[in-house]
């Protein structure tokens, strides 16, 4: 049913992606503005501050807001060129239905919806509610996500919902809740400049998180050291004081070999320890396999320079730890998190100025969108669904009884392998692309066409759309109005600056009308997305995030407020466990005795290379967005394949030569880059590109047992020279996934 | 508040390009980016860096132009050449020190970073050192300055014999009273294989 | 300030040549033809002056060295007319930068020469008219005293003659027109604009199109009203202009025409031999370039030799740009390996 209605050389003919370069108006116009609107990037966590420039309800340009404490008016080349989606030729305006052999027509609002609705209550009716599913995203307002968590427990009363944040923000937070019952990073962005040390883990900060380092280096002229762990020396690496190389998956080894050292030296605090933590002996005695050469083992690089690491970061009077998607994207995700976030509970160094560390969520809303309940297995206010209390309280909210709301469904990896299956049979999804960000993407691919029934919001048709029976225009993040949790779990407020054009609706009027259509009107009834919120933070009172003292006006006048805030009035809490109290029954923090494993595809004779995959600085995510917009692309125009002239001499490759990447899974043909600047044994190809140029091709389809974060990081693969490519795809300009 | 200065330092480069991007958004040249990022040698390093135009109080570039085409304003601003008067015989482009004038063929022309006079000009930083998240591009006070850096601004330049001196500051370490330029290579030299099996670190180790 | 005078004593001569002794000359024009005389005598100086400086020197003689070069020649002819047909007639050059600024320049332009072609050759008494002797309603007119042809009153040719300049002024208005909106409206434009150089040469055409307007409506609609009173205020305008001629904004139409030597030099370059950088081994211009460029800045004092025998001008822009990163990072390197920070 699901299958492309079309060849995609004429899909993208028509609904690119294609590029946008020039603003309305064209680059002469330079007049006045009829309104500048503070609001925020619609790109990652960071969520810089920013000014819409606006002229006839057209988004003409950005000027920059230096009154926003975060990013002061910084802003990275995704940031200065977002304002490119607007007025986008791609763009959907219309509801849109596959045309078999020809691809999608336009159709009314009302016909789109009524074959929506049939389709659900077909599908539910005949297989289950269950059978229905929907595929969330963590780039949506806390409303939104508020809103499609609820939707699907009180208007479809399907169980499995689960969003994108699966493949960013979940081994993080799983951690962090694990350690200290709080999933939020502990401190401000403010404490890091503060730091005598700080350690980077994962984190290629200058191209995901740009805007963090001015705060990394002003740290370091403040006196800091700077440690840095990556298999790539990143652009922050190469001025780092310490630059610790190392091998994908092996960063337990660099913790706990760092940890046994620091136990040795009574670089610990231990009264801190015993007096508000537990579990510290188990995790001391795991700790203690790390021998120099044990641990120099596990993280493939030379004890020396775990040693210096631990002699860095051991007796410092303030530290400070970063960590993202470098030791999160593993079958292990959350241990790794887990035995990182030790490092600075066993020194006592959290809850003060200076002292702490955070997590670098990836995505614009990466923060809020997974506290407002669109996970598989919560409910708002970060609340365990299958905990009865919160049943009991957000079924009060929801004014419905408790035992309707469904159970703990099945998360994101799981759920297509359901639809695989032929377990679940219609999908409703919205500002997803997993086509594109999702591992083994032929086997994703090949779970679409397996559908009956698949919705799409979005609006531009993205490489996932294509497989949907309705697509319906959405709105983008400037079209409408809502709040977002940053990186910092600052809470703030994007201002809506133009209307949808043409058809397109804001996303929550298309939800809460598919929710009327099945009958739930009267629990969807909404004049705007203030009413969500007012209804969202009452259902997060009480919560660990908890938004209930918060309101608009204050958000707006504060610069945002950092939850939890629990009754009006409350200033917000930009630090937790100032007050050494963890969110544990016990009120400690917890220690782990996690040990090191190997990763489930590890590299062997027939697949010898270990393939890591990450982001470059002009694209974001599935490059839905950034591989319309000219500038962007024109600085990362394809995927290239990183690798050491060390490997590349071996596989007698030269720079820029076609080369085949493949695993068992699947393979792309990308030009070789070869640089002094990644480890012999590893390649790296970043994920944004599509079809015969998506890294997830290759990767593989295993998750964290805890997190269920697919192990983007690490899977084995061979790579040889190959001929330039000359099938239909690889002729496709380079935005829609061709190769030059 | 006292006068707002331009302050780079080239070391905290991250390479985000920001810069080109916002660059191309300032009115007095939009859509033609006038700033310079360069990867100074991929294969070797991840080394990027912006140059903006130093603005010099004694500009080479309008030194060596024929046809007067380079004029500085009363605050010390080099402009792009003057309209009705470049030639486009791009002296300017060859003999600038910093490598900072930019010949644009399509209109003949020499065109060059003039520090978003349209915003600078009203008290408004420019755009690149608005927007670099790096802080490699900085727009603040001396005072700021001094008080948040551990370097010291300078902008007393050597190159051969030839002292100039720049509106734009650079940070440099405390010692230091003058950036004398000598030619540097990033050398390609293969790093030897290590003794110690998991040394990729020195495999990494780029040579200057 | 020979060179000015040697310019003034040009065009007098010329005057006095072409007007036959003054025989065609019309006094009632002389204010304007004192004006050019003392605007040639400031162009003169200016560009004289502006040919002392030493790029502008080397360029300048450089560029007819290669013209006139014999085996070049022919080529440097072909090549000159399709830049000026393109360069001149149509300016396509500024097109590029802006189409608004074409427009604007385009009509400025043509208005001013269409206007010069006919005024100067009166006011120098080269060209006058004058009623044939059988008939009222045909017109001759002479050249150098030379008759080169006549017209019936009321014929198109006729109307075009007499109207030449109310159809320059119109030229020129719409120019001022296109210009004044985009300096009012274009932020880049307000920004770097001055009223000396860049509003007052537009409000002088403005003021020179309106009078000389002014005077064909007084004559035509008006019986005259005020015909005298006008046309002096006209001539003030013109002869402020001509006056302003040698030091404003105007002078970029004596020293425009130096692009063309720079075109020829550019091309000869290209034919001879490249410069390679001395620190990325590319070429980056031609080595005339190179070797003009080191004579120019020996002339202005500049010394970019380098202490190891090497000149900095050897070096490609990119790379200055790169070196200067690694001298800079450098330093701080330098700086972390000895401990101290």
């Amino acid at each position: 049913m699901a299958k492309l209605p079309t060849d995609i050389p004429t899909i993208v003919s028509q609904f690119g992606p294609s590029l946008h370069r020039v603003p309305p108006g064209g680059w002469e116009q330079t007049g006045e503005d009829e309104k500048q609107v503070k609001t925020h990037c619609c790109f990652c966590g960071q969520q810089c501050g920013i000014q819409l420039r606006v002229r006839n309800n057209k988004v003409v340009g950005f000027e920059p807001w230096e009154d926003f404490p975060f990013n002061k008016g910084k802003l990275c080349p995704k940031g200065v060129k977002r304002y490119m989606q607007d007025e986008h030729p791609d763009r959907l305006k219309t509801p849109l239905q596959r045309a078999e052999g020809k691809g999608y027509e336009p159709l009314s609002w009302d016909a789109a919806m009524t074959r929506v609705v049939s389709e659900i209550q077909r599908i539910q009716s005949t297989f289950g509610k269950d059978a229905f599913g929907i595929l969330s995203g963590a780039s949506l307002t806390n409303e939104k996500a508020y809103l499609m968590g609820k939707f699907a427990r009180v208007a479809m009363q399907t169980a499995n919902i689960d969003y994108n944040g699966r493949l960013c923000m979940v081994s993080a937070g799983a951690a962090s809740k694990k350690v200290f019952g709080v999933d939020r990073s502990a401190n401000p962005w403010s404490d890091i400049p503060k730091a005598k040390v700080i350690l980077v883990a994962g984190a290629n900060v200058a191209e995901c998180a740009p805007i963090t380092t001015d705060y990394l280096w002003q740290a370091r002229e403040n006196g800091a050291k700077l440690i840095v762990l990556d298999p790539r020396m990143t652009p922050i690496a190469r001025n780092a004081d310490l630059f610790i190389p190392v091998r994908p998956g092996g960063d337990i080894g660099v913790f706990h070999g760092m940890m046994r050292i620091m136990i040795q030296r009574g670089w610990i605090d231990r009264a801190y320890i015993d007096n508000y933590t537990s579990g510290f002996d188990e995790y001391a005695r795991v700790v203690e396999k790390y021998t120099p050469e044990y641990a120099a083992k596990i993280a493939g690089v030379p004890f020396d320079l775990i040693a210096r690491a631990a002699e860095m970061w051991g007796p410092a009077p303030s530290s400070f730890l970063l960590h993202a998607r470098g030791i999160e994207h593993h079958s292990k995700g959350v241990e790794n998190c887990i035995a990182a976030i030790q490092l600075v509970l066993a020194t006592g160094r959290l809850g003060r100025e200076g002292c702490g560390y955070a997590m670098i969520t990836g995505q614009g809303n990466g923060q809020g969108a997974r506290e407002q309940g669109q996970k598989c297995d919560q409910l708002p206010g970060n609340r365990d669904i299958s905990d009865p209390a919160a049943r009991k309280y957000i079924a009060g909210v929801w004014d419905v009884p408790e035992e309707s709301i469904p159970g703990k469904g099945l998360s994101a990896v799981p759920l297509v392998e359901a639809i695989h299956e032929g377990k679940i049979k219609g999908l409703l999804s919205i500002c997803f692309n997993p086509t594109v960000s999702l591992p083994d993407a032929n086997y994703i691919r090949a779970a679409l066409e397996e559908l009956e029934f698949y919705v799409n919001i979005d609006f531009f048709l993205s490489e996932t759309a294509r497989y949907a029976d309705i697509v319906l225009p959405g709105s983008l993040m400037e079209e409408d109005e809502g709040t977002t949790t940053s990186v910092e779990g600052r809470v703030i407020r994007h201002r809506k600056v133009v209307t949808p054009p043409g058809e397109a609706r804001e996303d929550w009027k298309i939800i809460c009308e598919i929710a009327a259509r099945l009958g739930k009107g009267e629990k969807f009834n909404y004049a705007s997305p203030r009413d969500m919120f007012e209804e969202l933070r009452v259902a997060s009172k009480g919560g660990v995030s908890d938004y209930y003292g918060m309101t608009w006006e204050r958000i707006d006048a504060e610069n945002g407020i950092f939850w939890p805030c629990p009754e009006p009035g409350h200033p917000g809490t930009p630090r937790l466990y100032e007050n050494k109290k963890f969110n544990h029954p016990d009120g400690r923090a917890h220690f782990y005795p996690v040990d090191w494993r190997p990763s489930v595809e590890m590299p062997d004779d027939e697949y010898p290379i270990i393939l890591t995959t990450g982001r470059v600085v002009s694209h974001f995510l599935s490059g839905t967005q950034t591989r319309r917009i000219g500038a962007l692309l024109d600085q990362y125009p394809q995927p290239r394949c990183e690798m050491h002239p060390r490997l590349a001499e071996k596989l007698g490759i030269s720079d820029g030569d076609f080369v085949k990447v493949e695993s068992r899974r699947g393979s792309v043909v990308v030009r070789a880059m070869i640089v002094k600047t990644i480890r012999p044994d590893t390649v790296f190809v970043p994920y944004h590109w599509p079809l015969g140029r998506s890294a997830n091709n290759m990767t593989i389809r295993a998750i964290d047992p805890v997190s269920n974060i697919p192990e983007y990081k690490i899977c084995a693969v061979k790579v040889s020279k190959a001929e330039a490519p000359t099938d239909p795809i690889s002729q496709l300009g380079v935005e829609a996934g061709g190769v030059r | 508040m006292s006068e707002r200065m331009f302050f780079i330092d080239h070391s905290r480069c991250i390479g985000c390009e920001s810069c080109v991007q916002a660059c191309a958004e300032c009115d007095t040249h939009r859509g033609t980016s006038m700033i310079h990022l360069e990867v100074i040698q991929r294969s070797e390093s991840v080394q990027t860096t912006p140059q903006v135009c130093m603005h010099c109080e004694d500009p080479i570039c309008a030194r060596v132009c024929p046809a007067d085409a380079i004029k500085k304003t009363p605050d010390g601003v080099v402009q792009s050449s003057l309209k009705p008067r470049c030639i486009g015989c791009s002296n300017c482009v060859m003999s600038c020190p910093f490598g900072v004038p930019k010949y644009q063929a399509a209109i003949d022309q020499m065109m060059k970073c003039d520090m978003c006079y349209d915003r600078s000009s009203i008290g408004k930083k420019p755009m690149c050192a608005t927007v670099c998240p790096s802080g490699a591009l900085t727009f603040a006070t001396m005072e700021e300055i001094q008080r948040t850096r551990r370097g010291i601004p300078i902008n007393s330049w050597k190159f051969g014999g030839e002292e100039v001196r720049t509106k734009v500051y650079v940070m440099v370490p405390r010692t230091i009273e003058r950036v004398d330029v000598e030619l540097v290579q990033v050398t390609a030299t293969p790093a030897p294989l290590p003794e110690d099996p998991y040394d990729v670190a020195l495999m990494l180790e780029e040579t200057i | 300030m020979a060179w000015g005078l040697i310019a003034a004593f040009a065009v007098v001569a010329a005057i006095l040549f072409g007007s036959r002794g003054l025989r065609d000359f019309d006094p009632a024009l002389v204010s304007y033809a004192g004006a050019t005389v003392f605007a040639a005598f400031g162009l003169g100086y200016r560009y004289a002056m502006w040919l002392r400086r030493p790029p502008t020197r080397v360029y300048w003689f450089r560029g007819w060295e290669i013209f006139f070069n014999p085996k070049r020649l022919p080529s440097n002819i072909a090549h000159l007319t399709r830049i000026f047909w393109n360069n001149f007639f149509l300016q396509r050059f500024i097109e590029r930068r802006s189409r608004m600024r074409w427009t604007a320049h385009w009509f400025l332009a043509w208005g001013c020469i269409l206007a010069a072609a006919v005024t100067f050759p009166l006011s120098f008494g080269w060209v006058r008219f004058e009623t044939a002797r059988d008939s009222l309603n045909v017109y001759r007119a002479f050249m150098f005293g030379i008759p080169v042809g006549s017209f019936h009153l009321g014929t198109p040719i006729a109307e075009l003659t007499f109207n030449i300049l109310d159809i320059s002024a119109v030229m020129v208005l719409i120019g001022v027109f296109f210009a004044m909106w985009r300096r009012g409206r274009d932020h880049g434009a307000m920004t770097v604009q001055q009223f000396s150089t860049d509003l007052l040469p537009l409000i002088l055409l403005f003021a020179i199109s309106i009078t000389g307007l002014f005077l064909t409506a007084s004559t035509h609609l008006m019986n005259g009203l005020h015909y005298g009173f006008l046309s002096q205020i006209h001539a003030v305008t013109v002869i402020l202009t001509l006056l302003y001629l040698p030091f404003g904004k105007f002078f970029h139409i004596f020293q425009r025409p130096a692009q063309l030597g720079i075109d020829f030099y550019k091309q000869a370059g290209a034919e001879g031999p490249q410069a390679p950088c001395i620190r990325c081994g590319e070429a980056y211009t031609s080595r005339l370039h190179v070797d003009d460029l080191k004579a120019v800045q020996r002339a202005l004092g500049i010394h970019y030799q380098m202490a190891d025998g090497s000149h900095y001008q050897d070096v490609c822009p990119r790379c200055r740009r790169k070196n200067l990163a690694l001298t800079q990072d450098g330093l701080w390197k330098a700086m972390s390996e000895r401990g101290i920070n």
